[in-house]
């Protein structure tokens, strides 16, 4: 599909500056918060105004951007400035749908990121927001895809963004997918219970055809919409037929909620004995674009040709030309991602 | 390259539930702007909106919904969604192919939900039956579990050019061989969150809007929801063809986060980009259905992008006279009005234009008329910058 080149992320782990993801950094309060760094780049009368969904993706946009531009810009997002958004909604029930500020609502609008990093950076190309849940991200790279095919040198910004916010964290509680009781997420595969641990960040790259001085390629991608974990395997075992080659790391979205579980087992039993298993929501929590971070945890092992402890369930392989990363949202949205060394 | 057909349109809008009714409606000059009926709002009087005047409950009866959870925002999809199909004679097995995709433009989604979002978000211990539903991808999400669409399914959000992206996702896909037919579409309702945000702007009007007049005060809200059955023309071999989707661009105004630059450049540079992706000249457009939202700042500028790249402006008209901006509904709806001006040969009257914006001097159709027509563009421009230019062919 394509090359990756420069990629920045922003987690609850220190990814965005000094990589670091030998010890895994605790949960708080059963959330994954992502640390915010100082951002750069970004006009601070406009930071200032910004949501945290808003800051996160811009931030690591610009933090790629700063030396130079690209043909267009493709950001995934399920929720936005959801924060922004109930923010207004409330001011317009507190003031009784008076004469509101517009800031809220205007920072809402899920474009707002891609919208936001074309003005800064003043560009015209593509751009475009994907926001289609836990495939949002998945059809950005879908879409960087096709870009790549009908423009050959060209280069774009690809990425994948999302928040906590206390108001969005209520809901996705009230609708019964996070963990009611204390779990830290050094534990979070331990035990049986219903629920996992909300997590936030985003991750960008940048991608293009050209392999020179690519830090890895994304080689397919397939998405499946679909209940049944028999059929979901069924696309996952085409999906490695298709793209034929050993595959020494599979990068699974395991969450510790029991009732997704089947899902990865079912999966995971395709591989063989050769294959490294490694989970990763413990690090980033469970959020809808989290995949975008996947894809840069997996560019990250591919480079360094390591990978922490902590994500490991099951070692194998000793050296990582291949991943496949599979992920589930809410045992519906389900996506496979191969990545291979350059 | 293979020519992308329409094989298949639906639509619901506030001047009619079918393409029979809402081309009648075009023909005859109707508008369907009024007052607000079927939600409590300050606003209900006080501006022009146009409303599709069936209630919910309504609209869950006749489209056999009986899952909880599904707002106003899928139910306008549904309608028009059901129509498209059968149109283009999609079949149960179509439909669930791994080569079909279902492509959405929307910016409110599940959140026309206003009251209930306010009370989960803030008071309720128990959620609503929409608790999973206020977010944007929760329209295709429901059509695709509901007739297990079997291929790529995604929703575009570009403010308000949102379904003229997703158009333009799926003859991509086609194109590109990931999907052999893709049904599009954009839908948007109206809700308390867009009339206050929209409010909070200043650009609503508590008037019927004038798109393109030197004296107008602003936009209309509108809702409605409009598919097409995108598919290649080989593949069409004894269907109904009503149009080839010849263009398609995707640029960014980069300058404002809620206005367009002085000199119009977005839209200069989507519709510049839309006549290169259809490989044509500007003097071949015959008609141009402009974005036309009837504030003060988009009409200038569209005008003044126009100029920019037409010698002669060809004929130009804002449906927005009609039916309101129906936000991420609008680059959808207006493809099937293209459609109609090309099937028809004709355009409709930009209504209540009275006199000419002094920077541009443009004059928009003033009445229904019989015309030639090879080549139609569509124009959608949204919040953040993003322009999207279509162009239409006839068949």
């Amino acid at each position: 599909m394509f090359y990756i080149h420069q990629s920045s992320c922003i987690s609850h782990q220190p990814t965005f500056n000094d990589v670091d993801l030998e010890d895994l950094k605790p949960s708080e309060n059963n959330l994954i918060h992502a640390i915010e760094p100082k951002y750069e780049n970004v006009p601070l009368g406009q930071l200032r105004r910004m949501g945290r969904a808003l800051r996160m993706g811009v931030g690591t946009c610009m933090k790629l951007l700063g030396t130079h531009n690209v043909n267009g810009l493709l950001i995934g997002t399920a929720n936005g400035g959801i924060e922004d958004s109930i923010m207004f909604l409330n001011q317009i029930h507190d003031y009784e749908e008076g004469r509101l500020t517009p800031t809220a609502f205007v920072q809402s609008t899920y474009n707002a990121i891609a919208g936001m990093v074309g003005m800064i950076t003043v560009n015209h190309g593509y751009n475009a927001t994907h926001v289609h849940r836990a495939l949002a991200f998945e059809n950005v790279v879908l879409d960087a895809a096709m870009l790549l095919k009908e423009n050959l040198d060209n280069s774009y910004l690809i990425g994948g963004v999302d928040e906590i916010s206390v108001k969005n964290h209520r809901l996705v509680t009230l609708a019964g997918w996070y963990r009611k009781e204390p779990v830290s997420n050094f534990d979070l595969y331990k035990g049986d219970a219903a629920g996992t641990l909300s997590g936030e960040g985003a991750a960008m790259f940048i991608v293009s055809n050209k392999s020179e001085g690519a830090t890895a390629k994304l080689k397919n991608l397939k998405m499946v919409n679909s209940n049944d974990e028999k059929f979901v395997q069924e696309q996952l075992s085409l999906f490695v037929k298709e793209n034929p080659g050993k595959i020494d790391l599979f990068l699974q979205g395991e969450n510790g909620d029991n009732r997704l579980l089947k899902y990865y087992t079912t999966c995971e039993s395709l591989m063989s004995g050769e294959t490294t298993v490694a989970r990763f929501k413990h690090a980033f929590g469970e959020f809808q674009t989290v995949t975008a971070l996947a894809l840069w945890l997996s560019a990250n092992v591919l480079q360094t040709q390591k990978i922490a402890q902590h994500f490991i369930k099951k070692n194998s392989a000793t050296e990582f030309n291949r991943i496949l990363i599979y992920n589930n949202y809410q045992g519906m949205q389900h996506s496979f991602m191969l990545v291979e060394r350059v | 390259m293979s020519k992308i057909v329409v094989t298949g349109i639906g639509i619901i809008s506030p001047i009619g539930n079918s393409v029979a009714e809402n081309h009648a409606a075009l023909q005859a000059g109707a508008c369907g702007l009024t007052s607000l009926e079927l939600f409590p709002t300050r606003y209900a009087t006080l501006l022009k909106f146009g409303e599709i005047k069936t209630t919910n409950e309504d609209f869950k009866k006749q489209l056999g919904v009986t899952a909880k959870g599904v707002t106003r925002t899928t139910l306008l999809a549904l309608h028009a969604f059901q129509q498209a199909i059968e149109d283009s004679g999609l079949t149960g097995e179509e439909l669930q192919s791994a080569d079909t995709a279902l492509i959405n433009g929307t910016t409110i989604g599940g959140m026309s939900e206003s009251e209930n979002l306010y009370l989960d978000a803030n008071q309720n211990e128990v959620g609503s039956e929409y608790i999973s539903s206020y977010n944007l991808g929760t329209v295709n999400m429901y059509i695709q579990q509901r007739y297990k669409i079997g291929g790529v399914v995604n929703t575009f959000n570009t403010a308000c050019s949102s379904s003229a992206n997703a158009i333009a996702y799926g003859a991509r896909l086609i194109q590109n061989g990931f999907a052999k037919r893709a049904i599009v579409s954009g839908t948007d309702s109206l809700a308390k969150f867009t009339i206050n945000g929209f409010n909070s702007l200043g650009i609503l009007s508590s008037t019927l809007c004038k798109p393109f007049d030197a004296d107008r005060s602003g936009l209309n809200l509108g809702e409605g929801a409009a598919f097409l059955v995108l598919e290649k023309e080989e593949d069409a071999k004894g269907k109904k063809i009503y149009a080839e989707v010849a263009g398609w661009a995707n640029t960014n105004d980069a300058f404002h986060p809620s206005s367009l630059s002085d000199n119009g450049d977005g839209p200069y540079l989507a519709m510049q980009e839309a006549l290169r992706v259809a490989n044509l000249q500007p003097e071949q457009i015959g008609f141009i259905n402009a974005h036309g939202t009837a504030t003060e700042n988009n009409d200038e500028k569209e005008g003044i992008g126009m100029k920019r790249l037409f010698e002669t402006v060809p004929a130009f008209a804002s449906t927005k006279s009609n039916i309101g901006h129906t936000l991420g509904a609008a680059g959808a709806i207006e493809a099937v009005y293209c459609i109609l001006n090309l099937m028809h040969q004709e355009v409709y009257q930009n209504l209540r234009f009275e006199k000419p914006i002094e920077a541009t001097g443009l004059t928009p159709v003033t009445g229904h008329t019989k015309i030639k027509l090879e080549h139609v563009m569509s124009n959608s421009f949204g919040f953040g910058g993003n322009c999207s230019s279509l162009i239409f062919s006839k068949a």
